[in-house]
């Protein structure tokens, strides 16, 4: 093994090492000193309480703004720009890439790109369909009768199987279909600069002022190519109609995302996003076998540009399906699966790392902070819940005579108590926003289900640990492992499958 | 976006300071410490945990009423004996001292507080010499030695129905115990023990009622029912053996005595006998020694140990089992 793969491996170990780590540090520390863990524990539910105001009170700036922005008229505001950045040269360039969905997952994406009010002879689809998937001609035909039409231009394009060095990653799939329609944009001798590329799930339904509102924020972005455009992904295809808990995990899914929009220094592409077409020809396309293609592409375009590269939030929705199945055993499996895969993106620290260190454009304290916050990010989220739930509790059970005859013994579970109903206040808000966020609701579903919508909170406790902590710890101990994933495209239940 | 960022700037710092200001102040709390603001130190204290049962409890420190009731803790308290007083109208106050060490919990959790006017409740009005209770058959047994009838009841003290009759000329009953097949009962006397057969139980075995069972030259001191129901444990002033309930039964020694009081327990549940014996050893030392018998997988054993004739079992005063003496 050569130098590099050796620091990658380690760089592979770290984030799963450094959870565990954690968590068998405290279950030790309950056993053999739990006065120790008990200060620990103490400190992590504050540091924790602390975090959840702060980035409770961060949702709901950017849900402020979100209500603010997403029925703005973006083309007006295009219309009123300088005619130094003229709008209307910019084309729109839109992947599916398509693994096994048929055509009633895609028809509503493709019925809203239609919808959309950017002029669709500026729009250039492509539907990338898998070669391996035996239905890709049937359903692309069915599609292109519908919608070739509809746009400036159509193409349907069939990923190859096996191609060299690639894994069976969307990745893989995406990149076939940009080379694709790159060949189209070189026929049309359209300047690469001119066109602006949006990889969508297959699932999603874009607003009709999307693009409006990713051309305005291109043209008045500073160094606009040097930018991933990220709008805010949000589950409402069929959200009503959704068991409790798989939509309250897509919610808190949402909520993440736009609280990371405000944190822009740390704002990493996640799912549909969009960018210039220049920019993903010169970083060379999405990773072709990487899982987390959507975050990696970032990193590809931060490492390119030498750390001056970032993510623009765009404060519209994109809305994608929720991940379910037709009970709850088998939708409880389907969102594992879909967190464990987004969890994968742990995969990140060592790409970056290794990047990092063959760069040396970028400052070493840049290195070191966006390392950290890759760290801190996948740690906190493999083990926060595991120590909130369930080491909290070990000093008192391992503690013994001695320990129960301490004041921190009997104080532990007050301050923890304590803090949990103070998080629920919190909650609260997140309720309150997960509310407004919901589309209507639609005939045939009952009202009362806005009371279950409250009462599903309850399932809080749960879902932090099976759809929160344990996919990303088994994510990072397979990468310790090195028992590399491979794309599993989630279930979808626009239609119960 | 500018302002946001502002906003969550100030946010984000804001948060640092209350993490790093607050954190001192939640751990020193946890771990039981208090600013002193005469000596501008920090001192460690201890807590007082109270529960009583019932809770509600008025709880006065140092005779000063504080204004949380039972179960509540009493924080910050600096080490040393605090006076406590728990009051809860119509119950008896509870009283007593309190040590408070430094970083320490003082549990008084199992406080009951009595009531003023106890939970009393005469259940019958009868004439009975003593009585046994049987909590797991819900059955209360009444001996009447004036009349020398048993008879039962339920645990209200009602349903009274006449059971058994007692033999008219057995005089000095020391104690009794009903079969654990609820059908009969013994009773004895120091030198006779009589088996009574309740009215209406199967008498199969038994073509007397009453069984005497003699005992004319050793003085009877305890009794306890095998868990067959049917065989007798008996400790004597001289021997420990056992006794079939049945006319003509011969008693088996299993163990000799050399203390003319010893002190039993039978384990029904298991058979097993704890006694108490005295042995001198070789040095004259008088040793207090514990004993078990296990009369369970012998039973078989002592049922044919009893076809034996008593001459051969006991051949010079029944000296059957050896104790061993420590040091010997």
């Amino acid at each position: 093994m050569n130098k590099e793969k050796v620091l990658k491996r380690a760089f592979e170990i770290i984030p799963g090492g450094l959870s565990w780590g954690i968590i068998l540090s405290l279950i030790f520390l309950s056993v053999v000193y739990p006065i120790a863990s008990a200060i620990l524990i103490i400190t992590f539910d504050f540091y924790w309480i602390i975090r959840t105001v702060y980035l409770t009170t961060l949702l709901i700036m950017a849900h402020h703004r979100l209500s603010r922005e997403k029925n703005k008229d973006w083309l007006e505001s295009c219309f009123n720009l300088p005619k130094e950045k003229d709008w209307s040269r910019l084309y729109q360039l839109v992947i599916f890439p398509v693994y096994n969905e048929g055509p009633e997952v895609t028809r509503p994406s493709l019925a809203a790109l239609k919808a959309t009010h950017y002029p669709k002879e500026k729009i250039i689809v492509v539907m990338a369909f898998e070669n391996r998937n035996k239905h890709a001609r049937e359903n692309a035909l069915i599609l292109e009768k519908e919608f070739s039409s509809e746009f400036g231009a159509y193409l349907s394009t069939f990923h190859p199987d096996g191609l060299p060095g690639e894994s069976r990653t969307k990745g893989a799939n995406s990149s076939w279909a940009a080379k694709a329609a790159k060949e189209y944009i070189d026929g049309r001798k359209i300047a690469y600069e001119n066109v602006l590329i949006s990889c969508f799930d297959a699932d999603t339904c874009v607003e009709p002022e999307y693009f409006g509102c990713l051309s305005y924020h291109f043209l008045t972005s500073d160094k606009p190519h040097q930018a991933s455009y990220q709008p805010m992904p949000v589950y409402n295809n069929n959200i009503w109609q959704a068991p409790s808990f798989a939509r309250l995990v897509e919610i808190s899914g949402s909520f993440c995302q736009l609280i990371e929009s405000m944190r822009l220094e740390k704002f990493v592409t996640f799912s549909s996003h969009s960018m210039s077409f220049k920019t993903l020809v010169e970083i060379d396309y999405w990773p072709v076998d990487m899982i987390s293609d959507d975050s990696v592409i970032y990193w590809k375009g931060y490492l390119h540009y030498n750390g001056d590269y970032r993510v623009v939030p765009l404060y519209i929705t994109v809305s994608m399906d929720v991940a379910y199945s037709n009970n709850i055993w088998r939708t409880t499996v389907v969102q594992y699966k879909q967190k464990r895969r987004w969890a994968w993106g742990v995969e990140n620290f060592a790409f970056v790392a290794t990047g990092f260190l063959k760069n040396r454009d970028i400052p070493l304290t840049k290195k070191l902070r966006r390392l950290f916050h890759l760290l801190d990010s996948h740690v906190t989220w493999a083990v926060w819940a595991v120590i909130l739930v369930l080491i909290g509790p070990l000093p008192i059970l391992f503690g013994g005579a001695f320990f129960s005859s301490m004041s921190i013994a009997y104080n532990l579970p007050k301050i923890t108590g304590l803090l949990f109903n103070f998080t629920l206040l919190t909650s609260i808000t997140w309720i309150f926003l997960s509310w407004a966020i919901l589309p209507p609701r639609p005939k045939g579903i009952s009202w009362f289900k806005n009371i279950i919508l409250v009462l599903e909170w309850a399932f809080v406790p749960f879902l932090i640990i099976v759809l929160g902590s344990i996919p990303a710890l088994d994510a990072q101990t397979r990468l310790m492992f090195a028992r590399y994933m491979e794309f599993n495209p989630t279930l979808k239940g626009n239609k119960v499958l | 976006m500018l302002a946001f960022q502002k906003v969550r700037s100030f946010l984000f710092y804001l948060s640092l300071i209350l993490f790093f200001g607050g954190l001192p102040f939640i751990l020193f709390f946890a771990l039981g410490y208090k600013f002193d603001p005469a000596t501008f130190k920090l001192v460690r204290t201890g807590l007082i945990y109270v529960k009583t049962q019932p809770g509600g409890a008025s709880i006065y420190l140092n005779n000063k009423l504080i204004p949380d009731k039972s179960p509540a803790s009493i924080q910050e308290l600096i080490p040393g004996v605090y006076k406590l007083k728990l009051e809860l109208a119509q119950h008896y106050p509870w009283n007593g001292e309190v040590s408070v060490d430094a970083g320490k919990v003082s549990r008084l959790d199992k406080v009951i507080l009595f009531t003023l006017t106890p939970d009393l409740e005469q259940l019958n009005q009868e004439k009975f010499s003593s009585f046994y209770l049987d909590a797991e058959s819900g059955l209360i047994y009444y001996l009447n030695r004036k009349n020398d009838i048993v008879y039962r009841s339920n645990l209200e003290g009602s349903n009274f129905e006449d059971i058994a009759s007692l033999p008219e000329d057995f005089s000095d009953i020391k104690e009794w115990g009903v079969s654990p097949d609820k059908t009969k009962l013994f009773i004895f006397s120091p030198r006779q023990i009589a088996v009574i057969l309740f009215e209406g139980a199967d008498n199969y075995g038994y073509s007397d009622s009453p069984v005497f069972l003699d005992y004319q030259r050793e003085r009877i001191i305890q009794v306890y029912w095998h868990s067959d129901s049917y065989h007798l444990v008996v400790i004597t002033n001289k021997h420990i053996g056992v006794i079939e309930s049945r006319t003509g039964a011969v008693a088996v020694s299993l163990v000799d005595l050399n203390e003319e009081n010893t002190a039993s327990y039978y384990d029904n549940k298991h058979d097993i006998l704890y006694f108490s014996d005295s042995q001198k050893s070789a040095d004259g030392t008088i040793y207090n020694n514990l004993y078990r018998l296990k009369l369970n997988t012998d039973l078989y054993l002592l049922e044919r140990l009893m076809k034996i004739k008593p001459s051969e079992l006991l051949p010079s005063g029944g000296d059957t089992v050896r104790k061993e003496v420590p040091g010997e």
